[in-house]
C-alpha cells in the first residue's frame, strides 16, 4: 500500500517556538492511500490542528507533512459556501480555481451535483438550503478540485442525526467510488466507528497520538450495526483510559 | 420553476431519501399582493410626515412671525416651483449640476476604490495614511475651497477636486472596513481552494467587501453632493447656471420663494439617489440573505 500522506515527528507551538503552547507534540503517522483515516479526541487535543497543517492552512513548528503532491480538499464544520454565488456558482468557482475551461464546467457541476444527490439546486442560493445540503454542496466544491485527498473537520458536527446518517453514507459511498484518501475529525466516538477503517485517538495536553484502532468491519456500515456499537464502546474505553492517565499526570 | 426533486439514490441498496429542497410556497398572485401591500406600508409613512411638514411651515407663516416676502407659504414655493419645471433654464442648471455630480463622483469612485483596496492589503500603507483617510472623512468640505481657488482658479476643476476629497475616503473606508471584514473562514476555503493574489481579491475578498464598499459608495454620495452645493455657491463661474448659482441668484434678489423652490429640487434630488442607492444594498444583501438596510 502506497502512502499517501506522510506525517513524521511534526510539533506545533502557537506563539513564540519554545515559549508558546504545544498544541501538537511530535505527532508521527502515516496514512494509506485510499484509506478512510478517523481522528478521535476532546476539544482541544490538537486534532484540527493537524488537519490545519496537512491543509497547509497553518505551518509546522517542527517536523514534516508529505503528502507527494496530491491535490488536496477540505470541509469544515461550516460548509463556508460564499453567499453571493448560487450552488452552481461555488462549485464554478472551486473549478475554474483548478483550471478547468469554461466550456467543461456546466457538465461537471451537473455530473458533481449528481454525485452528492442535489441535481436541481443549481440556482439556489446557500441561505435557501438546509445544514446538509449545504454540506452537500461543499463536499461538492471539494470534489470539483479532483482532490486526491479530502480532509474533513468535524463536517457534520452540526447536522441532526437523521440528515448525519445519510450523510455518513454518501461520504462512505464518495470515498470508495473515487478512492479518496480520507482524514475525518471528530468527537463522536460512535461516527469514527461508523466510517474509519482505522481510528487514530488522540490526547491533550499537549496533543499528541495516544492509540489507534483497526476498525476491520465489512462497508457499507450502518450507524446502528452491532459490530460498529462494538468498535464505538472499545474507542471509549480508550479515550477514558487516556483521560485517567491524564489526571494522575 | 426548477426542478426541485432530490432524486433518489440509483445505487443497488436502498438508501436514505435525503431531504428535500424547499419548494416555493406562495402563487405569484399572491406575492403580487403582499407586495402592493408591502408598498402602501413603505409609502405611507413619508407622506404623511410631508403632509404634517407642509402644514406645520403653513401654521408658522400664517402666525405673521416672519413677513411674507421673507418666509413664503407652500402655496407661494409651489407654485414657483411647477413654474420652474417648465422653464428650459432650470433644467439647464440642473443638467449642469448633475454632470458635475456624476464626473465628481465617478472620479471618486475610482480613487477611493483604488485607494481603499490599497490600504486594505498593504500593512506599511495602511500604517502610513489609514488614520489619515479617517481624518479627511471627517473635515468639512467647504474648508477645502480656498485652497482649491487658489490652485484651481474658480473654475470646474477647484469644484471637481473638493467633490474627489470630499467623496473619496468615504469610499475607501467602506471598502477597508469591507476587507477587514472578510469572515476567516472565506480566506481559508479560497485557501484550500487555491485562489491567490488577484484571483483571492476577485473572486472572495472584493465579492465579500461588496455590501460595506456598497455603504461607503452611498455616504461617498451624500458627501459628494454636500461638496458640491458648496462649491456651486462660492465657485460661481459666469454663463454657467447651476443649481448652486440660482440659489446664490435668489438671495441677491431676496427671492425667497424661489431661493426655497430650488432647495426642496436640491433635496428631492439627493432623496432620490439615496433612494437607489438603497434599492442596490438592499437587493445585494437580500440574495445573500442577509437582512434589509433600515434607515
Amino acid at each position: 500500500m502506497t502512502t499517501a500522506i506522510a506525517i513524521s515527528h511534526v510539533s506545533k507551538y502557537f506563539g513564540r517556538t519554545g515559549g508558546g503552547t504545544l498544541a501538537l507534540d511530535d505527532v508521527s503517522l502515516n496514512v494509506r492511500e485510499g484509506e478512510l483515516l478517523c481522528i478521535l479526541g476532546r476539544s482541544g487535543c490538537g486534532k484540527s490542528t493537524l488537519l490545519n497543517l496537512v491543509a497547509g492552512l497553518e505551518s509546522s513548528s517542527r517536523g514534516s507533512i508529505d503528502t507527494g503532491g496530491r491535490p488536496v480538499g477540505m470541509m469544515f464544520q461550516d460548509a463556508n459556501l460564499y453567499p453571493w454565488l448560487t450552488v452552481s456558482g461555488n462549485i464554478e468557482l472551486a473549478l475554474r480555481l483548478s483550471g478547468v475551461p469554461r466550456s467543461d464546467r456546466a457538465a461537471r457541476i451537473d455530473e458533481l451535483l449528481e454525485v452528492v444527490r442535489l441535481s436541481g439546486a443549481h440556482k439556489k442560493r446557500p441561505h435557501e438550503l438546509s445544514g446538509g445540503m449545504r454540506q452537500r454542496v461543499a463536499l461538492a466544491r471539494a470534489l470539483a478540485q479532483d482532490c486526491r485527498i479530502l480532509l474533513m473537520d468535524e463536517p457534520f458536527g452540526a447536522l441532526d442525526a437523521i440528515t448525519r446518517d445519510a450523510m455518513h453514507d454518501q461520504t462512505e459511498r464518495i470515498s470508495a467510488e473515487r478512492g479518496l484518501t480520507i482524514m475525518f475529525v471528530t468527537h463522536n466516538v460512535r461516527e469514527a466507528a461508523r466510517l474509519g477503517d482505522r481510528v487514530i485517538v488522540m490526547a491533550p495536553g499537549p496533543g499528541r497520538i495516544a492509540s489507534e484502532l483497526d476498525v476491520d468491519l465489512p462497508r457499507p456500515r450502518r450507524m446502528d450495526d452491532a459490530a460498529v456499537a462494538l468498535a464505538a464502546a472499545e474507542l471509549h474505553d480508550l479515550l477514558e483510559r487516556h483521560e485517567l492517565e491524564l489526571h494522575r499526570g | 420553476m426548477v426542478d426541485t426533486q432530490v432524486k433518489p439514490s440509483t445505487g443497488g441498496q436502498s438508501s436514505f431519501r435525503l431531504p428535500m429542497l424547499n419548494e416555493p410556497g406562495e402563487s405569484s398572485r399572491t406575492r403580487f399582493r403582499q407586495g402592493l401591500s408591502a408598498r402602501w406600508s413603505a409609502l405611507w409613512p413619508p407622506i404623511v410626515a410631508i403632509i404634517i411638514a407642509i402644514v406645520a411651515w403653513q401654521l408658522i407663516v400664517l402666525s405673521g412671525w416672519k413677513p411674507s416676502y421673507v418666509l413664503p407659504g407652500p402655496q407661494a414655493v409651489g407654485l414657483k416651483l411647477l413654474e420652474d419645471l417648465g422653464d428650459p433654464r432650470f433644467w439647464g442648471a440642473v443638467g449642469t449640476t448633475m454632470i458635475r455630480a456624476v464626473i465628481g463622483y465617478a472620479v471618486a469612485t475610482v480613487v477611493g476604490t483604488v485607494l481603499g483596496l490599497a490600504v486594505a492589503r498593504f500593512r506599511v500603507l495602511r500604517a502610513a495614511i489609514g488614520s489619515l483617510i479617517t481624518g479627511l472623512q471627517t473635515m468639512p468640505s467647504i474648508a477645502w475651497f480656498p485652497f482649491a481657488i487658489l490652485l484651481f482658479g474658480l473654475n470646474e476643476q477647484a469644484i471637481l477636486f473638493v467633490i474627489v476629497l470630499g467623496a473619496a475616503p468615504s469610499i475607501a473606508n467602506g471598502i477597508i472596513s469591507g476587507v477587514d471584514d472578510v469572515p476567516p473562514s472565506y480566506l481559508k476555503t479560497a485557501h484550500i481552494l487555491g485562489a491567490r493574489g488577484m484571483s483571492l481579491l476577485a473572486q472572495v475578498i472584493v465579492p465579500a467587501a461588496l455590501p460595506s464598499y456598497l455603504a461607503g459608495l452611498k455616504q461617498g454620495w451624500a458627501f459628494a453632493w454636500r461638496s458640491l452645493m458648496a462649491g456651486e455657491l462660492l465657485v460661481i463661474i459666469a454663463e454657467r447656471p447651476s443649481l448652486g448659482v440660482q440659489l446664490q441668484y435668489y438671495r441677491e434678489f431676496a427671492d425667497a420663494t424661489g431661493l426655497i423652490a430650488i432647495m426642496i429640487v436640491i433635496l428631492v434630488i439627493g432623496v432620490i439617489v439615496d433612494g437607489l442607492f438603497n434599492r442596490i444594498m438592499n437587493s445585494v444583501r437580500l440574495r445573500r440573505g442577509l437582512g434589509p438596510v433600515r434607515l
